[in-house]
């Protein structure tokens, strides 16, 4: 039995007495779009959303964007107020890497909860693939890990995870097919996703022999880059019935955070990793008041097909060192125990870190609105995001109901 | 390798903390961070100690130059232009006897002979006149 988390009495009471729910969504075309800009996607993200409550934009009083890598900007969220034209009386750049979009939910219940803000507009946007420059990539690259003691060994950013990745089968006897079955099932739900990117069918060998990017990491071990942009929007159900919007909402159930280190020169052991991820979970799952069986369809950061590994072990979904056979017997798959990224992940889909993630949870639990990927009677999803070589984690729960 | 050609690799920018440590690997030596305070080893090195007491009375230890590998990625693609031709190179975290893990890379040995819980030691590269960059070797 996990251990007693602290806080999660009182997290509870706050999201149960606010009422704290998604209730719209929005996802631009994804792929290689040169003709559009950053602030451009940021844009049509914020106006599909808007749309999809039915809410004017003057509705929206809170703003949550987190970063660009292709507009550097030192005060990303009021740039795109000004470029957008809003003016939020609460507004928050996040920048937690991959685990920045879940927490942009909680950030935004904290606003809400603390009579900051009444409708939080939460999103991200950017032309990756198309925008950014050679110098920018290296700098991504830098970023990800120690300037000074790590990156003049020619360190990746597929190397770190492949770092992970090798110590994780050395200890757990897994295999190569283990981490190409994480890929296989993104793709297989890919296809079903109107606007991803890669949806031709893949096989275990397929991902095996790949391009080899760093060993035990494959090509198709690796995320995509892609040009598009997403948002939701986080307000009451009071506040929601007030401006008449009609979308089934997601209520947020629980979240939390888990912090294992940022360089992984620091990185004690693999337990620190999943340490990190049980404790972002566990608080997300005990403020929630839920068990694992009670999840109905899970988003994992899918980044590199380790990380799901991880973070279905971690989680406890599965005993650590299972991940593999789980995701290799295709039980990940719509229709089976646990359906992972129904909408294709950051492996097939897009890359937007995990704002798809939390865009695809609202939609399942929606009922209907996830068209052939629907996950029949769902009413619980589970959204992980992991920032850094899975070293800060991120966890939300939400519901079709209140909590 | 051609001695003249300009290293175009990234380099590590020094900082005033960690600048010791750099010229100590300069002379060939390994030199690791250690709080006076609670007698523990921690690397990369800090201006204060990472644990508990948070001190700025912090020695460098000579270390034994020997570590085992703990984890290794055989790179195919570099991180920038500068490696071209270089692939397939190793990029491990190697855990040195004194209990802390560097990022370093292994050489002089074939990737395919690279192990967890190999042996190595450390050897110095003079990268540039102003950097070298101490790597390790599988201990023979």
């Amino acid at each position: 039995m996990a251990t007693k988390i602290p806080g999660t009495k009182e997290a509870r009471e706050v999201l149960k007495k606010n009422k704290i729910a998604i209730a719209g969504v929005g996802e631009t075309e994804q792929g290689k779009i040169p003709d559009k800009s950053s602030f451009h996607f940021l844009s049509l993200a914020s106006k599909l959303a808007i749309e999809d409550a039915g809410i004017k934009k003057s509705d929206v009083d809170g703003l949550v964007t987190a970063f660009s890598l292709v507009e550097h900007t030192f005060m990303h969220c009021t740039t795109f107020a000004d470029y957008f034209g809003l003016r939020p009386r609460f507004f928050s750049s996040i920048a937690i890497g991959g685990a920045t979009a879940v927490w942009m939910a909680a950030e935004a219940a904290m606003a809400i909860a603390s009579g900051q803000a009444e409708v939080v507009l939460c999103v991200r946007g950017d032309n990756t693939l198309s925008g950014i420059s050679s110098s920018g990539m290296v700098a991504l690259i830098r970023e990800m890990c120690h300037a000074e003691f790590e990156f003049p060994y020619g360190l990746t950013t597929p190397g770190g995870y492949a770092l992970a990745a090798q110590r994780y089968l050395h200890d757990f006897g897994a295999t190569r097919e283990h981490l190409a079955a994480v890929a296989v099932t993104m793709r297989k739900h890919a296809a079903l996703k109107e606007n991803a990117m890669n949806k031709e069918p893949l096989t275990v060998e397929d991902v095996i022999n790949s391009r080899v990017i760093a060993e035990p990491l494959t090509k198709y071990d690796c995320s995509i880059i892609s040009d598009g942009g997403a948002a939701f929007i986080v307000t009451t159900e009071a506040k929601a019935k007030e401006l008449g919007i009609k979308n089934p909402l997601a209520y947020l159930w629980g979240m939390g955070q888990g912090y294992s280190h940022q360089y992984l020169t620091t990185l004690r052991d693999l337990n620190q990793i999943y340490n990190a991820i049980e404790r972002s979970g566990q608080k997300a799952f005990q403020t929630a008041g839920i068990e694992h069986k009670d999840v109905d369809v899970a988003f994992l950061y899918d980044c590199f097909t380790i990380t799901v590994l991880l973070e279905l072990e971690g989680l406890g979904f599965v005993p650590k060192g299972e991940g593999g056979p789980f995701a290799l017997e295709g039980r990940m798959e719509i229709g089976k125990d646990l359906p992972v990224n129904t909408h294709g992940g950051l492996l097939s889909q897009a890359h937007l870190g995990a704002m798809h993630h939390v865009v695809e949870a609202v939609l399942q639990l929606r009922g209907t609105a996830a068209g052939p990927r629907q996950v029949k009677d769902a009413e619980v999803a589970l959204v992980h995001g992991n920032g850094g070589i899975v070293s800060a984690h991120s966890t939300i729960v939400l519901g079709k109901e209140p909590l | 390798m051609a001695e003249n050609k300009a290293y175009e690799k990234p380099l590590p920018e020094f900082r005033p903390e960690t600048k010791p440590y750099w010229d100590a690997c300069k002379k060939h030596e390994l030199v690791l961070p250690r709080s006076k305070v609670t007698g523990e080893f921690f690397f990369y090195p800090r201006a204060l100690s990472p644990g508990e007491d948070m001190s700025e009375d912090l020695e460098w230890v000579k270390a034994s130059g020997k570590a085992k590998v703990w984890t290794y990625a055989i790179h195919h693609m570099g991180p920038t232009k500068a490696y071209k031709g270089d692939p397939p190179y190793v990029v491990a975290l190697v855990e040195t006897s004194e209990g802390v893990k560097m990022m370093t890379n292994i050489v002089d040995c074939d990737p395919r002979d690279v192990r967890i819980g190999m042996d190595v030691e450390v050897v110095f590269d003079d990268v540039t006149d102003e950097v070298t960059l101490p790597k390790f070797k599988p201990v023979k």
